[in-house]
């Protein structure tokens, strides 16, 4: 019995890997934030810093590769 | 007497004397945790299902939603061919020793099939379900029935890689992380939210700094 889902996973094989990430860091952020607060908004502020954080860095040394590799 | 120090979430007191944290605590007030260990434990057993028996029920369809739903996502990239557990000691046998299920396994009952699987497939035994998220790997010592099964579990994963490239991976990343994440769900569970008090508003804290000056 396999997983019934190969349509599915081939469709999601369109994407282009990069768009993997955000989810991945939505998930990340949320999760964190939730196991540090109980109320919601300071659960919405702490993921939403978390999430532009971690995107930013991830987003910076995308960057600094990229220039990095253009000049070799 | 409260020193003040700085979180993410703006000022918090922290009581200066070490002694003082029992009087202090350091989760949420009013957090229903109830018998804490059966929380941990529904939380182990299903993402969200611990916090759903502490009655925090919109945190738990976040865990569920935000851990399961990773968990899916990335056991759809792989076909379910991603999530496996081998009885192979790592020091003899590193190459099929299966790291990633290492952090699948919080996952809790999605991922637990695997260990089911490879405990017969070690016994001797055949795997179910045409080897449904059993290892990928063929030894010389299996009888016939099983090394039937698991030529046809072998020929499918390989073909993971010639038919989505590097998909598989993205899905061993998505289920790991997914079951690391729950560990954090286990320990809210266990324990409550890790901040010391919840303010909402930085005037909830004001007020709690003038009270305390006073």
């Amino acid at each position: 019995m396999w997983v019934p889902l190969p349509e599915f996973t081939f469709l999601l094989g369109l994407i282009n890997a990069y768009w993997f990430a955000p989810p991945l860091i939505l998930v990340i952020s949320l999760v964190y934030a939730a196991s540090r607060h109980e109320a919601w908004p300071l659960i919405f502020r702490h993921a939403t810093r978390l999430f532009l954080m971690i995107a930013g860095i991830l987003a910076l040394v995308t960057v600094i590769l990229l220039v990095i590799n253009t000049q070799v | 007497m409260l020193d003040w120090t700085f979180c993410v979430d703006g000022p918090l007191p922290i009581p200066s004397d070490p002694t003082l944290l029992m009087e202090h605590p350091t989760t949420a007030p009013d957090v229903p945790l109830k018998n804490r260990s059966l929380a941990a434990l529904l939380a182990l057993t299903w993402p969200g299902m611990g916090h759903v028996y502490q009655g925090r029920k919109a945190k738990g369809l976040l865990y569920f939603l935000c851990i399961f739903g990773l968990y899916a996502v990335g056991f759809a990239l792989g076909e379910g061919a991603n999530v496996y557990w081998t009885w192979v000691n790592p020091l003899r046998n590193p190459e099929h020793f299966r790291l990633y299920y290492l952090g699948q396994f919080w996952v809790g009952l999605p991922a637990w099939p695997a260990l089911i699987q490879a405990t017969l497939i070690h016994q001797g035994f055949q795997p179910l379900f045409n080897g449904f998220m059993a290892a990928p790997m063929l030894d010389p010592t299996m009888d016939n029935g099983v090394r039937e099964v698991m030529q046809e579990v072998v020929r499918r994963v390989f073909s993971l890689h010639q038919k989505y490239g590097g998909l598989k991976e993205i899905g061993d990343i998505y289920t790991t992380i997914a079951g690391l994440l729950n560990v954090l769900a286990i320990y809210d569970a266990f324990e409550g939210p890790a901040v010391r008090q919840e303010a909402t508003s930085t005037a909830d804290v004001s007020s709690t700094s003038e009270a305390e000056s006073a």
